[in-house]
Formats: structure tokens, C-alpha cells, sequence
């Protein structure tokens, strides 16, 4: 006979799981999020109200894309070009791949754009993962435990959320001095680790996903402490966390004022303080073709963002906790 | 000596309220104790003290004759269903129900058989390897189950788990959550607020309210001998009939109607020329006056026909049952929902009588089947 129908039947799960590609999966959960989502036709407004929002939303995004459609065309372009052709139309000769080449050079003794590249990507992920992980273990404390000045403590936090870092500038370049922060990494890496923001929101996150009878349940298992935090409560965080890492990137990823004022070394500029240079630069000496480079800088500079953003975005699908109480 | 003994344990929660009062409760070994009362009374309060996962405010807690007060949840060695199930939303059925022989470093051959046994009995063996989101209620309900039975407890908890699934499947995992018991055999504390699962389901069953022992017995004692006014409007469905009488001599004058007491005249004694609390529960209201028993005429106002039984509801004119009365016991809230329904009472009848909405009728009841309540502080007198 044939050799299906002598292997074991497969558990009726597994089969089903094996039948379902990645591509099905997707498309299934495209289409239950289109079930779940209520039409706009239920909303109960009139067709001409839904006109006008829709036409509202389309000129506030057309607002927030046109500098990057900007940017995207004007890449291609000499520097000269940038200045006299049509800014939303392309302008012969394409340069595109030159001035890209030329972010890899020091055109005018400031130093390389890829140097600076780097320096971003660095001080954004180490204290990336830095602010994620102090806002898990913060947030998973003040959300679940009690403890004495619990309150206090976290008013200080909020406390902190209002102050722009700005206005701490001179004080802060002082007690660096001492300490020995000026041109270190370091110095960079670790006020970035700290954002009251993303403890606040991940707090939020563990008291809105994570029930105190599931650490009670996992408590009554026999687990410690540190085993409820990792293997309970810390996967169910992930979405919480994806949103953290990504807001602290980029917190880090845009900075300018705090490398501005620690850093004197070119050598260990962030590409918002590298790219600063260049504009001062381009506009004292109006010859050195460092426009191309700045749009095609900023260019380079933004896509990292917008691809992490779309990565880390299926994480946000929500639907966690599903299964883990009676209805 | 007990599994579980509990001694006067009381808690007072930091916002002031005062959840649990004095609460003494003794689990023989394997017996299985219905902990019940009306939502609110402090069930699930005193479940998480005996568990270890709330603060203690006074009395102690014992597992056999070891005070457990300081011991935290995880060296206490307990199980507890919890009334949301609480299971672990990103494991699946098999490690949901391991999770606790992982904690414990049990080795893996012997978790996965413990685990399989587990299933086995709960019948879940084919659905170890779905993630609770891809189960039913019921389903979720016995992985709760097998998470507790798999560390083969000696104390054994359970807040409600019955309570979020629909009523045909409630009646179903009544006799299945016995059956587990049987098997494993532990000492378990059920709560629920469900008096029928009460009566049906425990060894024993204590009546909880506001946070206060009412009774603890049998759930034939505490239908037979409720010890006072709450216990007795609590158990029992339809309720007790509750009337305010008053003794004269040997007869029980109920609004215009007097009673012969016979046997029950006696402890009623003290109470003549007093009011007392007059019940009567519904099945012992019996068609047909004059054979035997008092008598007492009712005007019939609606007929619920049940199928098995017909529920007769009627008008006497004798006063329901002071609201001060059952506030001592009741609580005012629901004293005055319990005056409100009590302007007359119901009878439980065999379903072929012949008895019709504005009829008059002569219930026969039997003095022996009546119980009396004191009307200030709603004990029963006995
Ligand atoms: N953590 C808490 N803090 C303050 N009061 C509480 C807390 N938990 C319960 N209570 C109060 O204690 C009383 C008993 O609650 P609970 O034990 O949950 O009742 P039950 O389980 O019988 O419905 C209620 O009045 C409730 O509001
Ligand atoms: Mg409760």
C-alpha cells in the first residue's frame, strides 16, 4: 500500500498548523483584523463628514511627507541643481551614487559622515536596550509591588518627564566635567539609558496586560520571584518593550543637544552633530558641495528609523493575554 | 487533627474594610468544605490568606498542626484554581500544567508522565500542545484543574471555578471536580457563591457573610437547623417562608389565623405573649387542611408550573417578617429586599394539584417542620 496510510495519523493540531503557510497565516490575520475593525459606513455620519476627515488626514500626511519626497528627489541632484531646478522634479546629471560615495570621504577636514553613521547607530542601540531594560524592571516594580516611598519615588519619575534636557544643559556639562563624562561615550550612552517616558509607559503596559492573578498563580506554582519576571511577566511585556526600544532609538537616534555640548572630538559625533558641522560649513564657504551631502545625510539618516519602525510593528498586534482568563 | 485549621483569622484591608472577621474553620484530611456567601462577604479574601498571597491581619492559619502565618505562597505548597483561571497565556496546555514540576526541578522524564497522568484525568491529553487562546471555557477551566492536581497537593484550593461557565456545563464539572477530588484526595477549600453548588458539593459547607461565620455544618444541618435568619433566607431555593408571628398560650397567632403548635411549644416558652420570626420552607406547605397539623388559609396569586413542580405563590395577611428582624442577620440592604418579596410566601407543590391564580386554598403544615427565629437578633430558637 501506499506509505500515507501506513504512517501514524499526525495530532489533528499539528496537521493543521503544518497546512497553514506563513503567507496563509498572514493573509488570515489581515483579513480577522478587517472583521474586528467596525466600517466606517456603521459609524452613523454622513457620507459628506467622512469626506472632509478623509480629506483632512490626506493634507496633514501630505504635510508630514513632502520634506522627505523633498529629500528623496533632491538626492540626485549637484549642488547648483538643488539651488536653481524645480524642487519636486528630478534635474540632470543624476548624482546620486556619487554624493552616496562621498558620505565614505572627509570632503572638508570635519570628518566622514559613515564615522558619524556609526556613532548614532552605537549610542542609539546600547542605550536603546539600555532604557528598555531599566524601563521592564522599573515598570514591572512600580505596577506590581508595593513598597514603602513607592509613591514619592514615582512622582520624582513623572517629575522628570517634565523637564526638557535643554534646561539642565549648563549643569549637566559641569558635574560631567568632574566626573570625567566630556568625550566619552559613555556620557552619551548613559543619561540616554535613563527616560522617564518609557518607565511610565511600560508601568502602564504591566497594570493594563499582565493580571496580578497571574503572578499570584505563578507565586502558588512555587516560582521565585526573578522566574515569575522572566518567564511570566517578561514575555507577555514584549510589546510593551518592542514600543520602548523603539521610542528610545529614537530618542537617541535624534539627539542633538546633549552631543553637542559633551563631544569635541569630530571623531566621535553623532550624524546630528556631524551633519551640524557641515551646515555651518556649507553656509560659510559656499563651494565645497557640502549641500548634496547634508540631503543625502539626512536621507540615510531617516531610513534606519522607518525600517525598524516596520520591523518592530508586529509586535503591536495585541491579543497577548488571550486564553489567560475564563472569557 | 486537621489539614487546615483556621483560628480566628481576620483581615482588615489598609482602606479600613474589614474583610474577614474572626474566622474559625477546621479541613479534615480528604474532606472536601464549601466556603459560600453572597459576593463581597470576604471568600476569596480569606482563600488568598489561607494561600499565603495576602497579609494576615490576626488569627492564625495551620496545615495540619504547623502555623503557616509567615511561610510565603511558595513554600506553603498549596494548589488554588483561581476563579479567572489565570493561566499562562504564552505556554501551552502541557507547560501551563508543568510549570509548577519546573519550579520544583523535577526531572523532565518524570514531569512529562505526571503531566500526561494529569491530562489524562482531566480528559485534556489531546490538547497538550495548544496555547490556552485555541480552548474552550470548559477546556481553560480543566487546564486550571490540571495545574493544581499535577503537584498532587495536600491543600487544595479553588476561588469560583465554576462560576464563568454557562449552566448546563456548571452542573457537569460539579461531579467532575468531585470526581478529581476522590482521586487525589486532598484537603480542599471551594469557594463559591452558588448556595445549590454549596449544598451539592460539600462535605461540609460555611456560610460566610460580611465577612462573619454563620454556620458550619452539613448541608443537611444547614438546611434542616439554619442556625439563624440569613442562613436560613440563604439556603434553600425557593427561599424559606419568613412570616412575623406571635405566641399565645400553645397556638401561634399568624396575622388572623392561629396555629397549633404541639411539640414546638415548648421551646418557644419564653416567647409567649412575644413576637417571634415564623419559617416554613416551601416544600412542607401541603395541600388539604384537617388531616393532621395546623392549617392555614392563603389566597393564591400565581402558579408557576415548573414542569416537575409547581411553585404557588400566596398572600396571607399576616406581616412579612420585620425588616429590623433580618437586618441583625441580613444586612439592611438586603433586608429590605427580603420584606419587599415576603408580603406572602410560596409553596412547592406536586405539579398535578389543581390549584389556580385567586383561588383560596388551606395549606396543611406540619408544627415539626416549622422553625422560629428571634426577631431582635435573628438566632434560631431552638
Ligand atoms: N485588595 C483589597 N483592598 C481593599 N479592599 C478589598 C480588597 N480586596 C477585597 N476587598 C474588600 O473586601 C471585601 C471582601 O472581598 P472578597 O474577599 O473579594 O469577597 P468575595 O470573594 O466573597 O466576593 C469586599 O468588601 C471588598 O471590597
Ligand atoms: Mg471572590
Amino acid at each position: 500500500m501506499s506509505a500515507p496510510a501506513l504512517a501514524p495519523p499526525a495530532p489533528p493540531d499539528q496537521a493543521q498548523a503544518r497546512a497553514e503557510t506563513r503567507r496563509e497565516r498572514k493573509r488570515r490575520e489581515r483579513l480577522e483584523e478587517r472583521d474586528a475593525t467596525i466600517p466606517v459606513e456603521l459609524y452613523g455620519l454622513r457620507q459628506g463628514t467622512v469626506t472632509l476627515l478623509t480629506a483632512c488626514c490626506v493634507l496633514f500626511a501630505a504635510f508630514t511627507l513632502v520634506p522627505i519626497v523633498w529629500m528623496i528627489i533632491n538626492s540626485t541632484k549637484t549642488q547648483a541643481n538643488i539651488f536653481s531646478s524645480f524642487g519636486f522634479w528630478f534635474a540632470r546629471p543624476f548624482e546620486f551614487f556619487h554624493t552616496f560615495a562621498n558620505l565614505f570621504r572627509d570632503v572638508d577636514g570635519d570628518g566622514t559622515y559613515a564615522r558619524w553613521f556609526y556613532n548614532t547607530v552605537l549610542y542609539s542601540v546600547v542605550s536603546g536596550v539600555g532604557a528598555t531594560v531599566l524601563a521592564a524592571l522599573g515598570g514591572y516594580g512600580f505596577a506590581r509591588f508595593e513598597f514603602r516611598g513607592a509613591r514619592l519615588l514615582f512622582a520624582v519619575v513623572i517629575a522628570g518627564l517634565l523637564v526638557p534636557i535643554t534646561l539642565v544643559v549648563v549643569p549637566l556639562y559641569l558635574v560631567y566635567a568632574k566626573v570625567h563624562l566630556i568625550n566619552s561615550i559613555w556620557g552619551m550612552i548613559m543619561p540616554s539609558m535613563v527616560t522617564p517616558i518609557n518607565l511610565y509607559l511600560m508601568r502602564t503596559f504591566v497594570e493594563l496586560s499582565i493580571p496580578r492573578e497571574l503572578l499570584d498563580a505563578a507565586r502558588i506554582d512555587g516560582a521565585s520571584e526573578a522566574r515569575i519576571f522572566f518567564r511570566v511577566a517578561l514575555p507577555l511585556m514584549v510589546p510593551g518593550l518592542m514600543t520602548v526600544l523603539l521610542l528610545s532609538i529614537a530618542a537617541t537616534w535624534n539627539n542633538y543637544i546633549l552631543p553637542l555640548i559633551i563631544f569635541s572630538t569630530n571623531n566621535l559625533f553623532p550624524a546630528t552633530v556631524g551633519m551640524g558641522l557641515w551646515l555651518q560649513h556649507a553656509g560659510n564657504s559656499g563651494d565645497t558641495n557640502l549641500f548634496p551631502l547634508l540631503v543625502m545625510g539626512g536621507l540615510v539618516t531617516i531610513i534606519p528609523m522607518i525600517a525598524l519602525f516596520a520591523i518592530l510593528q508586529r509586535y503591536w498586534r495585541g491579543g497577548l493575554l488571550l486564553g489567560s482568563a475564563a472569557n | 487533627m486537621s489539614a487546615i485549621s483556621l483560628e480566628k483569622l481576620t483581615k482588615v484591608y489598609s482602606t479600613g474594610v474589614r474583610a474577614l472577621d474572626g474566622l474559625d474553620l477546621d479541613v479534615g484530611d480528604g474532606e472536601f468544605v464549601v466556603l459560600v456567601g453572597p459576593s463581597g462577604c470576604g471568600k476569596t479574601t480569606a482563600l488568598r490568606m489561607v494561600a499565603g498571597l495576602e497579609t494576615i491581619s490576626g488569627g492564625t492559619v495551620r496545615f495540619g498542626d504547623r502555623v503557616v502565618n509567615d511561610i510565603s505562597p511558595r513554600q506553603r505548597d498549596v494548589a488554588m484554581v483561581f476563579q479567572n483561571y489565570a493561566l499562562y497565556p504564552h505556554l501551552s496546555v502541557a507547560e501551563n500544567i508543568g510549570f509548577a514540576l519546573t519550579n520544583k526541578k523535577i526531572p523532565s522524564a518524570e514531569r512529562q508522565r505526571r503531566v500526561r497522568l494529569a491530562a489524562e484525568i482531566l480528559g485534556l491529553s489531546d490538547l497538550l500542545n495548544r496555547k490556552p487562546a485555541h480552548l474552550s471555557g470548559g477546556q481553560r477551566q480543566r487546564v486550571a484543574m490540571g495545574r493544581a492536581i499535577v503537584r498532587e497537593p495536600s491543600v487544595f484550593l479553588m476561588d469560583e471555578p465554576l462560576s464563568n461557565l454557562d449552566a448546563k456545563l456548571r452542573v457537569q464539572m460539579r461531579s467532575e471536580v468531585l470526581r478529581v477530588h476522590k482521586a487525589i484526595g486532598a484537603a480542599t477549600l471551594y469557594v463559591t457563591h452558588d448556595q445549590v453548588e454549596a449544598m451539592t458539593m460539600g462535605d461540609r459547607v460555611a456560610v460566610l457573610h460580611g465577612g462573619v461565620l454563620q454556620q458550619y455544618g452539613t448541608p443537611r444541618e444547614l438546611y434542616g437547623r439554619p442556625a439563624n435568619l440569613f442562613v436560613a433566607k440563604f439556603i434553600g431555593s425557593p427561599e424559606m417562608n419568613l412570616f412575623e408571628a406571635s405566641v399565645s398560650g400553645d397556638e401561634l397567632v399568624l396575622g388572623s389565623q392561629r396555629l397549633t403548635l404541639g411539640p414546638a411549644e415548648t421551646v418557644l416558652a419564653p416567647y409567649r405573649g412575644r413576637k417571634v420570626i415564623a419559617g416554613v420552607r416551601p416544600e412542607d406547605l401541603e395541600l388539604g387542611g384537617g388531616a393532621g397539623g395546623a392549617a392555614l388559609g392563603a389566597d393564591v396569586r400565581v402558579v408557576e408550573m415548573l414542569g416537575s413542580e409547581l411553585h404557588v405563590f400566596f398572600a396571607i395577611d399576616a406581616p412579612a417578617a420585620a425588616a429590623s428582624a433580618l437586618a441583625a442577620t441580613a444586612g439592611e440592604a438586603e433586608a429590605g429586599l427580603l420584606t419587599g418579596q415576603t408580603l406572602g410566601g410560596v409553596a412547592r407543590l406536586d405539579p398535578r394539584s389543581a390549584v389556580r391564580s385567586g383561588q383560596r386554598v388551606t395549606f396543611r403544615v406540619d408544627p415539626g417542620r416549622l422553625h422560629f427565629f428571634d426577631p431582635d437578633t435573628g438566632a434560631a430558637v431552638r
